[in-house]
């Protein structure tokens, strides 16, 4: 019995009270629910087995008569025929049940898709004469999307061709699902279907729709297309997409300015197919529409437009690629121009990133082989471009240049760099005029060649002879290399300034090897830069004419050596440089330079230990240089620092100033500090060693000590007067208060460094530790 | 003497189909609708041509080739016939021993002439 919900006391403070029948009612609803709907699941259930089973044996009940209408033949006995006739008298009855009906089409159906050939045909025109079609009318004028797919789809896989009027209203239905069905019906059904269907179609063609259609075209027997360049002009671009994929695919090369004109279109997918049938058909026309459209295009397109050009182009497209190659910057694109580049012209952009020079492989010293095909390719490649190559542009053109080697009869390598590179000025620009009587020669304007220095032509695209262009890429490369190369060599920054000190005017010719005294020797430079120059010569690279033309006295002249070379006109101008031409200079022989360097070393590390050697060297050598410095050596060595017993002997007059020891360890520049401050401070304590440096030490000391000393000795005599005067008083008359007489005290107030002995060494010190701190 | 013609396909409505057009050609025909009713019968006797679908329950037409071959030991003539045309199906029947591979839909006029073939081999 139920409590009413008014009834029901809820307090806030203990539990509810929830009343157990109203629990049991639940418990038995939701078990009736649950009852309900497990029957209703086992009822479903059954019926779907039973109906499968029901289906399967009526298929197992008209497997048989279809097999006997599939396969009967005229051939056949009669009771055979009578059979057959009461088959169909049998069939006709079962199927006026709609189950039957539909397990009949439905095994009709099954067969279509396994059967071929013949049987094919005889099942279909039994689905037609039992009249099944019917049934799929009946679906199509169903309100369900599903049932009305269905029937489209039945009528499709029996051919029933008489459906096509039924089955084109659905191509524009808005369910999509009916529509790509009957899309595919009507281009199945008939082959007009395929027209109709690009005329109406409004919807968008689905790729895979398109793949389905063709499909459907493509197995359709005895298929002829139409002219599919009919609809290009439609309105729907997927129509125009889906007509040049066909015309593609049937080859249809008649509509070839429709195609072309096509790459103009707003769509890209279009502009892509179109590019593609333009490559397929190879329309060479298009490649001016091509290059119209490449500026405005997309990078895919680009791509696809790069591609057909390598595909159709010529070698007269190559000015318009290679102004995208300077212009283009995205990657890919670029990347694609130098491929269709090469497309066109095979090698004729050479690879150029990571590519190592061909220095780094000449340090393998076996590979004779390979210098020789080097050396062979890079001749060739000096000869080629003077013979074909067009130079318009006021290009820099560097020849192959040299290796300077060894000068082994003395001539400063330097000296033969410099000339080299004159040289090869000079023919740079004997080059160019050569380049110049080129153009001359060929079909160009001989005005616009003439003027054509005057002409800002860095707009133009580079022009190469046709057959020459590998050897040209492969020369400017050279080019670079040999800049670098000569850059390398012929920087010359690090030479002495040479300069001549013997002026020679008897002829060169007579000057023996033994007076030239190279100061430093250089690598195998020379020779090979002489070597590679006669190389050169030889292959009538740079004309002997040009070479003799060259005034090389007035190149050595400049340098001002006032040498005469004898510069024959058969002479080899290189050959009387090397033998000839004199650059003199006072240099300093390697084995005197050593011993310098030797002594400079002793006199920064060594002490009186080498004394020794040093005598040695000031006894062996011939060189005033060396011999004056190995005395300077041995005088600052040979002193000795005295004992504080001979310090203070009277025997050692030199001990008695405490400047002694450190004038004779220091430099010239501290010697000349100390003796002024000797002239400052000094007393009779520093004339023996002020006599001694007047009588041993350089000009500049003798003068400084010869100062020092006249002051020292001017100021001892202030001093000594009132001295003499003291003497003459009695004892007791002396005035015991220390005071100091007025020059005394003038000296102390005008000496910032203190009055007394110890602050001036102090002050000596500090002077000596500012200097030696600069 | 007719024959043996062994067809192994789940398929009802085809095997039917297939059976009567062999049996209309002069062919006793044993149909088989899975691999483990096929291996039975092949224990106990080796028809003269197996015709079997490569797909099946219990045992594929490839698994069937392999054991005619490998375990049977037995040169019988084997067709395959497949509803995907698959290369790598194709390929595996043929390595296999298979003798022939018909692709569906199936014209049963064409298999007939292809068992015929087969079997006067």
């Amino acid at each position: 019995m139920l409590i009413p919900p008014n009834q029901i006391k809820i307090s806030l403070i203990t539990a509810p009270e929830f009343n157990l029948e109203y629990l049991w009612w639940l418990t038995i609803l939701f078990f009736v629910l649950a009852v309900i709907y497990f029957i209703g699941v086992f009822v479903i259930r059954n019926n779907i087995n039973t109906n499968n089973h029901r289906t399967k044996d009526k298929k197992i009940e008209f497997s048989p008569m279809i097999n006997e209408f599939l396969f009967f033949e005229d051939s056949n006995s009669k009771e055979e025929k009578m059979n057959y006739l009461n088959l169909k008298v049998t069939i006709r009855e079962l199927i006026k049940n709609d189950f039957d009906r539909n397990v009949l089409t439905e095994v009709l159906l099954d067969l279509r898709k396994d059967l071929s050939g013949e049987s094919q045909s005889v099942l279909i025109k039994l689905y037609k004469d039992l009249g099944l079609h019917h049934d799929a009318y009946k679906k199509i004028g169903s309100r369900k999307w599903q049932v009305v797919s269905s029937g489209i789809v039945e009528l499709t896989t029996m051919e029933v061709d008489e459906s096509y009027g039924l089955i084109i209203k659905f191509i524009n239905h808005r369910q999509s699902t009916i529509r790509k069905q009957a899309e595919i019906a009507v281009v199945n059904l008939r082959e007009e279907g395929i027209k109709y269907f690009l005329d109406n179609t409004k919807f968008k063609i689905a790729e895979w729709q398109q793949l389905k259609l063709l499909d459907v075209l493509r197995h359709k027997p005895n298929y002829t297309p139409p002219q599919f360049a009919l609809w290009l002009t439609s309105t729907n671009t997927h129509v125009v997409l889906f007509s040049l994929r066909l015309i593609k695919y049937y080859s249809q090369n008649g509509a070839e300015q429709s195609i072309i004109t096509l790459l103009k279109h707003k769509n890209r997918d279009i502009q892509a197919e179109a590019i593609e049938c333009i490559k397929d058909f190879h329309f060479v026309s298009a490649l001016t529409t091509l290059k119209l459209v490449y500026s405005k295009a997309s990078h895919d397109i680009k791509i696809a437009i790069l591609d057909a050009i390598g595909e159709l182009g010529t070698i007269a497209d190559v000015p318009f690629l290679e102004n995208l190659q300077l212009t283009e910057r995205h990657f890919n694109i670029k990347g694609k121009v130098i491929g269709t580049l090469n497309k066109i012209d095979p090698e004729r952009i050479m690879p150029t990133k990571n590519i190592s020079r061909s220095d780094f492989y000449k340090t393998e010293p076996n590979i004779d082989s390979h210098y020789v095909e080097d050396e062979v390719i890079s001749e060739s490649i000096i000869e080629e471009p003077l013979e074909n190559i067009v130079v318009v542009s006021d290009e820099e053109i560097i020849i192959e240049t040299v290796d300077v080697t060894d000068n082994g009869n003395g001539i400063v390598a330097a000296e033969e760099e410099l000339k080299v590179a004159i040289i090869e000025e000079d023919c740079i620009e004997n080059l160019e005029e050569q380049s110049d009587n080129i153009i001359d020669s060929t079909t160009i304007n001989t005005e616009v060649v003439t003027n054509i220095d005057e002409i800002d032509l860095s707009f133009l695209p580079h022009v190469h002879h046709e057959t020459e262009w590998v050897e040209k890429n492969k020369i400017e490369e050279e080019k670079l290399e040999l800049k670098q190369h000569i850059d390398e060599e012929l920087s010359i920054d690090f030479l002495p300034l040479v300069t001549a000190e013997i002026p020679i005017k008897a002829p060169v010719s007579t000057f023996t090897q033994e007076e030239f005294e190279p100061l430093f020797e250089l690598d195998d430079d020379y020779s090979e830069h002489k070597k590679v120059i006669e190389t050169a010569i030889l292959n009538d690279v740079i004309p002997t004419k040009e070479i003799e033309s060259i005034d090389w006295s007035s190149i050595i002249a400049n340098n001002n050596l006032n040498t005469t070379i004898e510069v024959g006109d058969d002479l080899n101008p290189f050959d009387s440089l090397e033998e000839n031409a004199v650059f003199v200079a006072n240099f300093m022989p390697q084995e005197e330079l050593d011993t310098m360097v030797l002594l400079e070393n002793i006199a920064e590390l060594g002490d009186c230990r080498e004394l020794t050697i040093l005598h040695e060297i000031a006894n062996n050598n011939t060189s005033d240089l060396v011999i004056e410095r190995a005395n300077e050596l041995i005088t600052k060595f040979s002193y000795e620092t005295p004992r504080p017993s001979e310090l203070f002997s009277g025997e050692n007059a030199l001990a008695e100033s405490v400047f002694t020891d450190i004038y004779n360890l220091a430099d010239q520049e501290t010697k000349l500090i100390l003796l002024n401050e000797i002239k400052s401070i000094g007393d009779e304590k520093e004339i023996h060693l002020l006599e001694s440096i007047i009588k041993t030490a350089s000009e500049k000391l003798v003068e400084q000590a010869t100062e020092a000393l006249e002051y020292i000795k001017s100021q001892l005599e202030i001093t000594e007067q009132p001295e003499t005067e003291t003497e003459e008083r009695s004892l007791f008359e002396v005035d015991f208060e220390l005071e100091l007489n007025e020059s005394i005290k003038r000296r102390i107030a005008s000496n910032d460094n203190g009055s007394t002995l110890f602050d001036q060494l102090c002050s000596l010190s500090n002077s000596l530790y500012k200097k030696k701190n600069g | 003497m007719s024959k043996t013609v062994l067809l192994a396909d789940d398929d009802q409505l085809l095997a039917s189909l297939l059976n009567f057009r062999l049996k209309k050609g002069g062919y006793v025909v044993h149909h088989s609708a899975n691999g483990k009713e096929v291996k039975e019968y092949l224990k106990n006797s080796m028809p003269d041509i197996i015709v079997s679908d490569i797909m099946m329950p219990y045992c594929s037409g490839i698994e069937l080739i392999d054991y005619v071959r490998n375990e049977l030991k037995s040169n019988t003539p084997i067709i395959i016939i497949s509803s995907a045309g698959n290369e790598q199906n194709v390929l595996t029947a043929f390595e296999l021993g298979a003798n022939d591979f018909i692709t569906k839909p199936v014209s049963p006029t064409e298999l007939l002439v292809r068992i015929a073939r087969e079997v006067e081999k």
